[in-house]
């Protein structure tokens, strides 16, 4: 077969070889996708790390009942900082991130619609980051959660600055989040290339289509609360101070609905990144791509209708909370049926165990778990029971680290040959896997049964006696230090393949998508000419006879 | 379309979501209690200057047909006038809250003032906003090149602005005509 | 603390009626949720053996889907689904009551870190430990002092949040008698870990005593020490936070202290009630709840000693 590369510049290995990366004033001023995306990523990597030796700090704390290995002013801002940081500077960015780099070369274009906008929304992101984690040494850093709720947050109860640093960090970065989505969907309304109608796009940048729409119209539930929480603590109004007539819950409901879609917003890429690996690595078209395609708009739409199910136990009318418990049911419908059909993909094809193949695999069998749990939330009752507890730890962790983050990993270990030009080392891709996996799973499969038991969640301590606590929060703590272990010899890989990885070439998977159509990484204008897209794999057409109907078995050409 | 209006619009959609959160979150606190400070606010004072502001919608799309036409003599005149109508509305908004302020309404005295100050004051920012993007249009047409303002420009501006008056309608509804209802 | 006694904490206990409900619903789904994790699970273990690349393999049929098989699972799963949604209304509906007019039997009060208890029918007043008749349908009536608490027993099952504001109301039914734990379930600051909940439920003749003894005014006390105590409890900063029924201290800023002595510990369950104890929690309470209001209370030793004293015969 031959290669298929539609640049003229043939001889690109590595990043090195491009003389217009050179040098750090490049990549401050930098208007290309794929600097601004290597920046958002790799600053999305250092947050990722320090929220995870946070996590660690947390870990170690909760291993033994009544323990003092931090103050309790001090475990409350590490787990604030830990939720927010791996919720705003580490998934959202490596999201919007892996979207600015692959679209262009995906949809064959030369950069976004608007680079200068993706250049200033990666520093607003980035002030807005380091201004957060000035507020440990301004003051004090937050201490209400990731989430905030009033009246802990009015002057009254925490007047030290941390929970006006949040507001104004997460308003900054809101800015950013917004301008990338603006951008990500104007850039695949309008510059696909010639053959390349809205339904031949790669499932991941169709799935970040509609995650950009989730962000354009989530984020401003979280600046309304943002700014009125500002205002009060700022300017003395009474937006959510109960003596004066305001709405504790107001807040809820106004962060909820950001923070539901949001955790769509999260996950999306992450179903996008796994749709497009396991594909490949069974050579085997992605089963049933227009349900694929038709249930992601479907939770994009549902997702914006199911906030109340983060307050079941606030007290509200049964009939309200019936409804939403309905809307949460729903929306488990389409979430299955992508399971069903990564399933069937696998099913029949011929699967290459790379550590990419492997991290997607344990995303398949870790996000239904995750899935399941949040089913169970659905059920209004288990809600009341076990809402809080570290059984909502364990759900969110499963489908946020078990599963958005094992399938961010699996994307890196796909498309790092195509950004670097050099591979990832499989063998110690091969340790980072199973390390991974023993670590996350020991650490929290056993949260479920600690919220059984009745651990709340968001606690410095717990007292001893409590039957199975103790030895729990042992098995989970331990079990944690391999999990972050695990994240630092993924840091490695990335260093050390950056310097030392075989060379990968334009298409060392045989994948088919047009990023794939060019060197590795691609030259600053991407291609130079494209090949004929007459389906949602071009790369595949070229090298294969028209594709015919399987005999026996109805099924749709992509 | 162009990619400048397919982003302006996406841009308006966020920002119509933020003030549809706003003003609910006004509907909320109103709906149950009828705040004495109400009684300060007068309909027809702002209804005057609110008619500037409608006003100003309609010379902005005469500036968007004299751009069509590229006259750029009529081009700059409605852009202009424009931007007065727009000035003379923020000016009425800023004697309100003089007045009201004066009468010890303050946006921290309760949630009346806290949520009339928080809605219309986003408002305010919104226009102010506003004209500093038409005052930039009316910069480009007069020492600009020929090829500015771009259409793209122009009618993402445009859209921008008729936006900022639409999401006035609702508000003026809300706060000043609701409890006539 | 000592909860030796205390009845192992889980969701799966069901002390109340309205847990055994929320149990059978647990359990429904439990076993479908196991059984698609079984299903998905074994799916994957035959396809990662089966369908492993060989050396020499061809390259797979290219099935595209199949519309019939789509559309298949999805009403498969929404099925699955829909049997969850009814149980799920069925269980909410026979777990709410109408209201009524009727007054709430119990009040519970969250406060930055302890509960208080009041007993609008009984005019008691209390805190941090609370007891319970058994075999009656109680109305709770849950409240927020300062920030969003959330009180929850994992053996009741449900628990509902206490929102200043806002107040809620809930139905228990205590259906065995017991020591149970729980815990304050909604992030509220400082000392959000350390506001324990200890519930005890006693056949009813023996709660009725017990509410008797908590309507009655402590006697005066009667050894040196105490009755020192006393003395200085009432000169000092004591009596702007708390009460004590028949004496001048009548502030609710912090818990009632009117049966302090019969309670098993201190601090809504942090240590336990012993004079030693309570001394040292007088002479500085941020030791053992830091963050908590009442502020290290700068005493002599034998004077924090003698208040513990005292507090102690307030049985």
């Amino acid at each position: 077969m031959t290669e298929l590369v539609f640049t003229k510049q043939k001889n690109i290995n590595t990043l090195n070889d491009i003389h217009e990366y050179h040098g750090l004033w490049s990549w401050v001023t930098s208007v290309d996708h794929k600097q601004i995306g290597i920046m958002y990523i790799g600053t999305g990597l250092i947050f990722l790390l320090i929220a995870a030796l946070l996590a660690l700090v947390i870990r170690i704390q909760l291993m033994v009942p009544m323990n003092h290995f931090v103050s309790q002013s001090a475990y409350n801002q590490i787990f604030t900082m830990h939720g927010t940081t791996m919720v705003f500077f580490m998934g959202m960015p490596i999201l919007l991130g892996m979207t600015v780099y692959l679209e262009p070369l995906m949809i064959g274009a030369r950069d976004m619609a608007f680079p200068r906008l993706n250049a200033f929304a990666y520093w607003i992101f980035l002030f807005g980051a380091l201004l957060l984690y000035f507020s440990f040494m301004g003051g004090g850093a937050p201490s209400a959660g990731w989430f905030a709720y009033p009246p802990l947050t009015e002057k009254a109860f925490l007047f030290d600055p941390g929970t006006t640093y949040w507001a104004l960090s997460l308003l900054l970065v809101g800015v950013g989040s917004v301008a990338t989505a603006i951008n990500i969907i104007v850039t695949a309304f309008t510059l696909r290339a010639p053959g390349m109608s809205m339904n031949r796009i790669p499932l991941f940048l169709w799935m970040m289509v509609i995650d950009s729409f989730l962000i354009i119209f989530a984020l401003p539930g979280l600046n309304a609360a943002l700014v009125m929480i500002l205002f009060d603590r700022l300017l003395h109004t009474h937006f959510f101070a109960p003596n004066f007539g305001g709405s504790a819950l107001l807040w809820q409901h106004l962060f909820w609905f950001f923070g539901h879609p949001e955790v769509y917003i999260l996950i999306m890429p992450g179903w996008g990144a796994v749709s497009e690996v396991i594909p490949v690595f069974c050579r085997k078209v992605i089963y049933g791509a227009g349900f694929m395609a038709a249930s992601t708009v479907a939770i994009g739409f549902l997702s914006m209708g199911v906030w109340v199910h983060h307050m079941f136990a606030t007290g509200l009318d049964n009939t309200t909370l019936y409804v939403f418990a309905f809307t949460s049911m729903l929306i488990a419908i389409p979430t299955g049926v992508k399971v069903w059909n990564w399933l069937a993909t696998m099913w029949g094809g011929s699967i290459r165990f790379t550590t990419a193949m492997l991290f997607a695999t344990a995303f398949v069998l870790q996000f239904t778990i995750g899935g399941l749990t949040g089913v169970a939330f659905a059920a209004v009752p288990i809600d009341w029971q076990l809402t809080d507890t570290y059984f909502v730890v364990a759900h969110f962790h499963y489908v946020l680290l078990g599963g958005l983050v094992f399938a961010l990993i699996s994307g890196f270990y796909y498309w790092y040959p195509k950004v670097t030009g050099r591979m990832l080392s499989e063998t110690i891709g091969k340790w980072h896997f199973w390390l991974s996996v023993v670590g996350f799973n020991g650490t929290f499969f056993v949260l479920h049964i600690l919220g059984l038991l009745g651990m709340p969640r968001r606690v410095w301590t717990y007292p001893r006696g409590m039957h199975g606590w103790a030895e729990l929060n042992m098995f989970s703590s331990i079990c944690s230090f391999i999990l972050v272990f695990s994240f630092f010899l993924f840091a490695y890989n990335l260093v050390y393949s950056f310097f030392k990885g075989k060379i990968a070439g334009p298409n060392p998977w045989s994948a088919w998508t047009l990023e794939w159509a060019t060197t590795s990484p691609p030259p600053p204008e991407n291609f130079d000419s494209l090949p004929a897209v007459n389906s949602r794999r071009p790369l595949w057409d070229l090298t294969h006879e028209p594709d015919e109907r399987v005999a026996g078995i109805g099924g749709q050409p992509a | 379309m162009s990619k400048a209006l397919q982003g302006m619009l996406l841009f308006i959609a966020s920002e119509a979501t933020f003030f549809l959160m706003l003003v609910m979150s006004y509907v909320n606190f109103h709906k149950v209690i009828h705040f004495s400070a109400e009684s300060y606010l007068d309909p027809l004072k702002t209804g005057m200057f609110s008619i500037a502001l409608f006003a100003s919608s309609f010379t902005m799309w005469c500036a968007e047909n004299s751009f069509k036409k590229q006259n750029r003599g009529w081009l700059r005149f409605w852009l202009a006038i424009t931007i007065i109508l727009g000035t003379i509305f923020i000016a009425g908004q800023g004697i309100e809250y003089a007045d009201l302020i004066e009468h010890h309404i303050t946006i921290s005295r309760d949630l009346f003032g806290t949520t009339f100050f928080t809605l219309t004051g986003f408002h305010g920012l919104h226009v102010i906003i506003g004209l500093l993007l038409l005052l930039s249009l009316l910069g480009l047409c007069t020492f600009g090149r020929k090829i500015e303002p771009t259409s793209g420009g122009m009618h993402c501006i445009a859209y921008y602005w008729h936006f900022v008056d639409v999401v006035w309608v609702f508000i003026f509804s809300v706060v000043y005509l609701w409890r006539y209802v | 603390m000592d909860i030796t006694n205390a009845e192992f904490t889980s969701v799966y206990l069901f002390a109340t009626e309205q847990a055994k409900v929320i149990g059978f619903l647990h359990y429904a789904d439990l076993v479908l949720s196991i059984i698609i994790a079984l299903i998905v699970g074994g799916i994957l273990a035959y396809v990662i053996v089966r369908f492993r690349e060989k050396p020499g393999d061809a390259e797979p049929v290219q099935d595209h889907g199949n519309t019939k098989l789509e559309i298949g699972w999805t009403v498969g799963t929404g099925l699955i689904l829909a049997v969850l949604g009814v149980l799920t209304a069925g269980v909410m509906y026979s777990m709410s009551p109408p209201l009524g007019t009727n007054q709430p039997d119990v009040i519970v009060i969250g406060h930055q870190w302890w509960w208080e208890y009041r007993y609008p029918k009984l005019g008691i007043i209390t805190a941090n430990e609370l007891f319970l008749p058994q075999g009656m349908n109680l109305l709770f009536e849950v409240r927020g002092a300062d920030v969003v608490h959330s009180f929850w027993i994992p053996a009741f099952g449900q628990k509902m949040d206490a929102i200043p504001g806002h107040p809620n109301f809930l139905f228990y039914k205590p259906i065995r008698s017991g020591i149970y734990l729980g815990t304050c379930s909604e992030y509220c600051g400082a000392d959000h870990g350390l506001m324990r909940i200890i519930a005890t439920v006693l056949p009813v003749a023996r709660f009725n005593a017990w509410a008797h003894g908590q309507a009655q005014v402590p006697p005066e006390p009667t050894v040196a020490q105490a009755i020192h105590g006393k003395q200085l409890f009432m000169a000092n900063t004591c009596i702007q936070c708390h009460s004590i029924s028949g004496t001048g201290a009548k502030a609710r800023v912090g818990p009632d202290l009117t049966h302090i002595g019969s309670r098993t510990t201190l601090g809504s369950g942090v240590i336990p009630n012993d004079l030693p104890s309570l001394a040292s929690w007088i002479t500085n309470p941020q030791k053992f709840k830091p963050g908590c209001y009442m502020p290290n209370m700068r005493l002599k030793p034998a004077d924090a000693h003698d208040i513990a004293a005292y507090l102690e015969t307030l049985k």
